[in-house]
């Protein structure tokens, strides 16, 4: 009764479909779509990310370009510098914007409302102005310039100067993080982050810690949006200060609020609908951004609950 | 029937709160016996909803000590108060009005767990899910289990915060103003659930409404400014001219 019975029954049809498609289209799509695409799946793992800190938890971080560029330099230095893996470089995508989440949520989740709001997009101008100005580490503005190495997988060895390769790897990570994110929202430490969402006090009285559990879904989050930038760095070769610019959250928030918040299907639709948006509107004229309003505008007057919440109807 | 002395569930010694300047709670002792209800009273602004505040951890006490089952609860935070046994309900109702009923009810029941698995489905403790369904039984909203509960009429919405208080499996209950906003009939049918809901559970009670004072509690304290004028049976309270004087009106 806690979800609608069935449910399982249509998402795991539904999934398997969608993930065939996505695996069989580099076979029909030419190079340029197939980037395309990689480039929107990077997004989409940024989007559920943000979902899960402020769709589940009720936390508006504006600070998550800080663990999406953290994520991105996760790889890009260690590959570099060190000479170390692709794999090796991933996994610090997660585990370093992870561990920076850890600090910063520690000082951040004592707030609420506006002053969290605040905070977190003051931690990401801290994070985008060192980033900028330590070039002997992070390249600046220029960014570093790294070739991925190839993942060897035993079986077989993933090329990642390819860009077929890359799709894949990006497909496989998100569809994974997907699932993750789906059975952790309808887990019992779900019910505990969507209890903290709705009623704060209640949940404490209740005895949930909220601090705690604020802090331990600003975790996940942080090292989820770093993996997405550790990806997108793989699939550019390239990362850089300005993947740590605040605006950077800002495509988060507004994919997961046009899509829905709360719903992690709803940040994906969004992230495919305004990329899409943006990438065919861009032939016709120059300023996407004013349509990516606009569409901002109209969902939050018209759909608050956005396109989940116009597919679901008045009801949750 | 004479009882061997137990020690107290609940007890407060000395305990003071200021805000600012303002003495809300002034040197109030109070204890509480396991099995008993209590009710406390007093003119608005006498300290009874900020005492409850102090022992249920969202206020820290100025001065004085709360001891809950012997042990030492002054300072510590509501969740961990919580987890010790001590549950309430708000004044203004306080739920996960976003939710459903049985969305709520399984929070509260699901939060006396040690560890929160993300990796099982929440339907998969089964446990939780027989103490939900138990709990919507005995608050009568087993029909309403799937509604959101901010479409509640009010009165269910009163009795759905006490079934979530119940869900955390307290040995103590503090319930402030369970009837407030309620019209005379509503409040009757409350009373007559809640003596079905909380047989033999020990209870704090803040209640403005003497009837339910009178027809529930075991005995009663009364507040006034912060300090306790008077404790007793209700016949004894009843009988008290001080407290006619500062309460009941002449």
């Amino acid at each position: 009764m806690l979800a609608d019975r069935g449910k399982g029954a249509v998402f795991v049809p539904a999934f398997g479909a969608v993930a065939a498609v996505l695996a069989a289209l580099p076979f029909f799509v030419d190079l340029f779509y197939q980037t395309f695409l990689t480039e929107i799946l990077v997004w989409v793992l940024f989007a559920i990310s943000f979902d899960l800190i402020f769709g589940y938890t009720g936390l508006l971080s504006f600070g998550q370009a800080l663990f999406f560029g953290l994520g991105g330099y996760a790889v890009a230095i260690p590959v570099l510098k060190l000479g170390l893996g692709t794999g090796t470089g991933l996994l610090l995508s997660v585990a370093v914007p992870a561990l920076f989440a850890a600090l910063v949520g520690y000082f951040s989740v004592k707030l609420s409302g506006i002053h969290f709001v605040i905070i977190t997009i003051i931690f990401a101008l801290i994070g985008s102005t060192l980033g900028e100005s330590w070039a002997w580490l992070t390249g600046g503005a220029d960014g570093l310039v790294f070739p991925a190495p190839p993942i060897d997988f035993g079986l077989f060895r993933l090329d990642l100067m390819d860009i077929r390769s890359t799709y894949y790897l990006v497909l496989a990570v998100v569809a994974l993080s997907y699932l993750f994110l789906r059975r952790m929202v309808q887990s019992p430490l779900g019910k505990v982050f969507v209890a903290i969402r709705e009623n704060e006090e209640r949940a404490r009285l209740i005895g949930y810690d909220v601090r705690f559990h604020k802090l331990l879904s600003f975790v996940i989050a942080g090292g989820l949006s770093g993996l997405a930038g550790g990806l997108y760095s793989v699939s550019l070769k390239y990362a850089s200060a300005t993947f740590l610019h605040w605006s950077v959250s800002g495509h988060a928030v507004v994919y997961t609020i046009v899509g829905g918040a709360g719903t992690l299907l709803g940040p994906v639709l969004g992230a495919g609908l305004i990329m899409s948006l943006e990438h065919y509107l861009v032939d016709f004229l120059q300023a996407t951004d004013l349509v990516v309003g606009a569409v901002l505008v109209f969902m939050l007057l018209l759909a608050p609950r956005g396109i989940m919440g116009l597919a679901q109807g008045r009801r949750k | 029937m004479e009882r061997a002395p137990q020690p107290p569930i609940l007890a407060l010694s000395k305990v003071s709160k200021s805000f600012g300047g303002l003495m809300a709670v002034n040197y109030a002792s109070l204890s509480v016996n396991k099995g008993e209800l209590r009710a406390l009273i007093g003119p608005n602004g006498a300290g009874k909803t900020t005492l409850l505040n102090l022992i249920t951890g969202i206020h820290t006490a100025s001065s004085g000590t709360i001891r809950f089952k012997g042990e030492d609860i002054t300072r510590l935070p509501p969740d961990r108060i919580s987890r010790r046994g001590i549950s309430r309900t708000l004044q203004v109702t306080s739920l996960f009005s976003g939710l459903t009923v049985y969305e709520n009810v399984w929070a509260a029941v699901q939060s006396r767990k040690r560890f929160f698995n993300p990796f099982v489905r929440a339907e998969a403790w089964k446990d939780v899910a027989g103490k939900t369904e138990a709990m919507l039984e005995l608050t009568g909203l087993s029909d309403k289990a799937r509604t959101v509960c901010s479409e509640l009429s009010y009165g269910d919405q009163r009795i759905l915060e006490m079934g979530i208080a119940l869900s955390t499996e307290p040995d103590l209950l503090l319930l402030d103003e369970p009837t407030a906003g309620l019209s005379t009939r509503e409040s009757m049918g409350l009373v007559k659930r809640m003596r079905a809901m909380l047989g033999g559970r020990t209870i704090l009670l803040v209640e403005h409404d003497m009837g339910v004072v009178m027809e529930l509690s075991d005995r009663i304290t009364v507040l006034h400014y912060g300090e306790v004028l008077a404790e007793g049976t209700p016949a004894e309270i009843m009988a008290n001219a001080e407290v006619h004087k500062v309460y009941l009106g002449s």
